[in-house]
C-alpha cells in the first residue's frame, strides 16, 4: 500500500476505502466522464462498436475472473451461463413480453441457476474433474438445449437464431437503438459490475472465496462452510454470466446458439490469463488486449489482400493463431498478466529515482 | 537456562474446570497402519494440556480427529465436546461452536493480506451475506469496521503483528507467518484452541514470544481459551502445560502433571529410547 507523504487514516472505515487521496478521487471521476461524454460524443461508431465488443468481453469475463481467479475453480463452460441467460431473456421478451429490465433480471437468475446446477459436483470431485463438469456444462447447454429446445421455441428462424426488434430493449423511456446507446449501456453495466465484484471481495464472502482458493482445508477448519460458497461462486458468477448475455442482445438484437462456442469459453480463460488472474482488473486488461491485438491483426491485414489474398478468406484461422500465440508468449514472459506488469510499473514509479 | 522464569512465578490465578473436551476410545487407521488405537483422555476448561510423544506416535492425528479434517473420521469411539457428540460434525460446524486451530505446517491463505487472514479467521462472527456484501455501503461497510476494530485491539495486539496488517501473508518471514497463524485462531474468539507444534523451526526468542502468546490467549480474560498444544519444545512443555499426555504408537501411555510425567519410567523408555534422563529438560 502506498500513499503520499503526510497521508494519514483517523478511522477503520477510511484506511479500508478504494480511493484513499483526492488525487485518485479526481482521476476516477476524469475517467468516468471521459467514458461517459467524452468517447460517446468524439468517437465513430466502428470504435464505438469495437469497445461494445470489449465490453462484452469484460462482462463475460468477469464471472470466469470470480471462479478461476477468486476461487480457484477452473471453468471451460463459463458460454454457457452467458448464452443460457441470452436466451432466457430473449426468450421471455418474445414469448411473454416481458419488458427488457424484468427479462434482464429473468435472464440473470436463469444463468445463475443454471451454472449452480453444473457446480453441485463441486461438493464431491476437485481440478481436472470439476473441469470435465464445466466442460459438460458448455456442451450440454449450447449444443442440446439451446440448440434443440429453446431456440426452436420462437417457432421462426432456423438453427435456434432469435431475433428480437431493436425498439423493444427500452429501459423506462431510454430505447437502446444505437450503437452509442449500447455503448452507454455497456459502460454503465462495466461500472455495476466492477463494483458489485470489488465490493464483494473486500467483504466475508468475498474472503471466503478467496480463502477457498489458497488454502481450502485452512478454510474449513476455520469455519468456512466451502461446499455452499463454491456453490455461491458458481451462482455469483453465472449471474454474472447471463449479464453479459443479456447485454449482447441489446447489441446485435439477435442471438444464436452459435455465439456462445466452446471458443468463447476458453477465449474468456485466455482473457483473464493475460490480464492477469485473480486481479480486479485482470479481465478489463485482458479484454482490451485481446481484441485490441485482434483489430490491429486485421488492419494489418487489409494492405495485404491484394498481395495474399488467402490472407482474408483464412482470417478465422489467423485470428486463432493470434489467440494462442498471445498466450503462449504470456505464460513464458508475463505469467502473472498484463495487471501485475501494470503494478511493478506503479511501484518503480512510485520510488523513482530512489528505489532503494 | 533459555527460559529463565518458571510458570510458578508468574501464574495467575486461573481456575481449571469441568472436562470442557472428552476423546473416548479412539480408533483410527490409515491402510494398515493403526494410527490410533483406543485414545482416550479429556481436556478441563481452562487448561493447557500438551501433548507429546515420538513422531509418529499419533498426536496430530488425534488433533485433526478433533478438528474433523477430511479423512480424519475415527472408526471407532467418540468425541465429545461440551457435552455434544461431535464425531461426525463437519469441521465448519465444529468452528462454529468455538474450536479453532492452527497447522503444523504453515497453511495461511498466502495470497491475502494479514488483515484478511485475521478477518477470515473471524468468517464465523460475521453476517454479510453475498448481495449485501455486494452493495457494501448500506450494512457491509459497518459490519467490516466493527470487526476491523475487534481484530486490532485484540487479536493483533495479544499477537503484535500490526505493523503487518496490509503485507500479503505468504510473502512474509516464517516466523511471523507462525503469529499470523496464531491470530487467525484467535480472531473467532475461540473457546478452544488446537496448538499443532506452534514452535516448530522457530529460533529462540521467537519461542519465547509465542510461548507468551500462548499464555496470553490461555490467561487473559478476553480470551481464556483452553488450549490442547502438541509440541516437541520438552522446556517450553514442561514450563506452561497444565498437564501432559504422552502419545506412542498410537496409545497413550502416561497423562498427569509435568514432574509426574517427566519421572514416568514408562515415558523415558518410550520417549526417549535409553537416553539419560537428563535430555528431558530443554536442549
Amino acid at each position: 500500500m502506498q500513499l503520499p507523504t503526510g497521508t494519514h487514516f483517523d478511522s477503520y472505515t477510511a484506511d479500508h476505502a478504494w480511493w484513499q487521496t483526492k488525487f485518485v478521487w479526481f482521476r476516477m471521476l476524469l475517467l468516468l466522464f471521459v467514458l461517459l461524454w467524452v468517447i460517446p460524443t468524439f468517437v465513430g461508431d466502428y470504435w464505438l462498436s469495437f469497445l461494445n465488443m470489449v465490453g462484452y468481453t469484460i462482462l463475460a469475463a468477469a464471472g470466469v475472473q470470480l471462479l478461476i481467479g477468486y476461487t480457484g475453480l477452473i471453468t471451460l463452460g463459463h458460454a454457457a451461463p452467458i448464452g443460457f441467460g441470452a436466451f432466457a431473456c430473449a426468450l421471455s421478451m418474445y414469448l411473454l413480453d416481458v419488458p427488457y429490465l424484468l427479462a434482464f433480471v429473468i435472464g440473470m437468475v436463469a444463468a445463475g441457476l443454471l451454472s449452480v446446477l453444473f457446480g453441485l459436483p463441486c461438493a464431491r470431485v476437485k481440478g481436472f474433474y470439476l473441469i470435465m463438469t464445466t466442460m459438460a456444462m458448455q456442451f450440454i447447454t449450447v449444443d442440446i438445449i439451446l440448440t434443440q429446445f429453446l431456440g426452436p421455441l420462437a417457432g421462426k428462424g432456423r438453427g435456434g437464431v432469435l431475433a428480437i426488434e431493436p425498439e423493444m430493449f427500452n429501459i423506462g423511456p431510454w430505447i437502446i437503438y444505437s450503437v452509442k446507446d449500447a455503448y452507454i449501456w455497456m459502460i454503465i453495466l462495466c461500472v455495476i459490475v466492477m463494483v458489485f465484484m470489488a465490493n464483494l471481495m473486500r467483504t466475508r464472502v468475498g474472503r471466503a472465496w478467496m480463502a477457498i482458493r489458497d488454502n481450502d482445508i485452512a478454510a474449513e477448519a476455520l469455519g468456512v462452510n466451502i461446499f455452499y460458497f463454491k456453490l455461491l461462486a458458481f451462482f455469483v458468477a453465472g449471474a454474472l454470466g447471463g449479464l453479459a448475455g443479456c447485454y449482447w442482445l441489446t447489441n446485435l438484437t439477435i442471438v444464436s446458439p452459435e455465439h456462445f462456442t466452446f471458443g468463447w469459453s476458453l477465449w474468456l480463460v485466455g482473457v483473464i490469463l493475460i490480464g492477469g488472474v485473480g486481479s480486479m482488473y485482470g479481465h478489463i486488461y485482458g479484454a482490451l488486449f485481446l481484441t485490441g491485438v485482434l483489430e490491429l491483426v486485421k488492419f494489418a491485414l487489409i494492405p495485404l489482400a491484394g498481395i495474399f489474398p488467402e490472407a482474408m478468406e483464412k482470417f478465422l484461422y489467423i485470428k486463432d493463431l493470434v489467440f494462442g500465440l498471445a498466450i503462449i508468449l504470456f505464460l513464458i514472459f508475463e505469467p502473472k498478466g498484463i495487471s501485475y506488469r501494470w503494478w511493478q510499473i506503479k511501484n518503480y514509479i512510485h520510488l523513482w529515482p530512489f528505489s532503494y | 537456562m533459555a527460559l529463565e522464569w518458571k510458570r510458578e512465578e508468574l501464574r495467575v490465578e486461573k481456575e481449571i474446570g469441568e472436562p470442557i473436551l472428552v476423546v473416548e476410545d479412539v480408533m483410527k487407521a490409515f491402510g494398515g497402519v493403526q494410527a490410533l488405537n483406543g485414545v482416550s483422555f479429556e481436556v478441563r476448561k481452562g487448561e493447557i494440556l500438551s501433548l507429546i510423544g515420538p513422531n509418529g506416535a499419533g498426536k496430530s492425528v488425534v488433533l485433526n480427529c478433533i478438528n474433523g479434517l477430511p479423512g480424519y473420521r475415527p472408526d471407532s469411539g467418540r468425541i465429545i465436546f461440551e457435552g455434544r457428540d461431535i464425531t461426525k460434525w463437519p469441521p465448519h460446524k465444529r468452528a462454529q461452536v468455538g474450536i479453532s486451530r492452527t497447522f503444523q505446517k504453515i497453511e495461511l491463505f498466502g495470497g491475502m493480506t494479514v488483515l484478511d487472514n485475521a478477518k477470515l479467521g473471524r468468517h464465523i462472527k460475521m453476517k454479510t451475506g453475498w448481495w449485501d456484501g455486494g452493495i457494501y455501503w448500506l450494512k457491509a461497510s459497518k459490519e467490516e469496521a466493527k470487526h476491523r476494530k475487534w481484530i486490532e485491539e485484540k487479536v493483533f495486539e495479544t499477537c503484535e503483528i500490526e505493523i503487518y496488517r496490509h503485507r500479503t501473508a505468504g510473502m512474509l518471514p516464517y516466523g511471523v507467518q507462525k503469529r499470523i497463524e496464531l491470530a487467525r485462531a484467535l480472531a473467532m474468539g475461540p473457546t478452544f484452541l488446537l496448538l499443532d507444534e506452534p514452535m516448530a523451526g522457530l529460533n529462540l526468542e521467537e519461542v519465547e514470544d509465542m510461548t507468551r502468546f500462548i499464555l496470553d490467549a490461555n490467561e487473559e480474560k478476553e480470551w481464556q481459551c483452553t488450549i490442547l498444544l502438541v509440541e516437541h519444545d520438552m522446556g517450553v512443555v514442561m514450563d506452561i502445560s497444565d498437564r501432559v499426555v504422552v502419545f506412542d504408537w498410537g496409545e497413550k501411555i502416561a497423562d498427569g502433571v509435568p514432574e509426574e510425567v517427566q519421572n514416568n519410567p514408562r515415558v523415558i523408555r518410550a520417549y526417549l529410547g535409553e537416553v539419560e534422563e537428563t535430555y528431558i529438560t530443554r536442549r
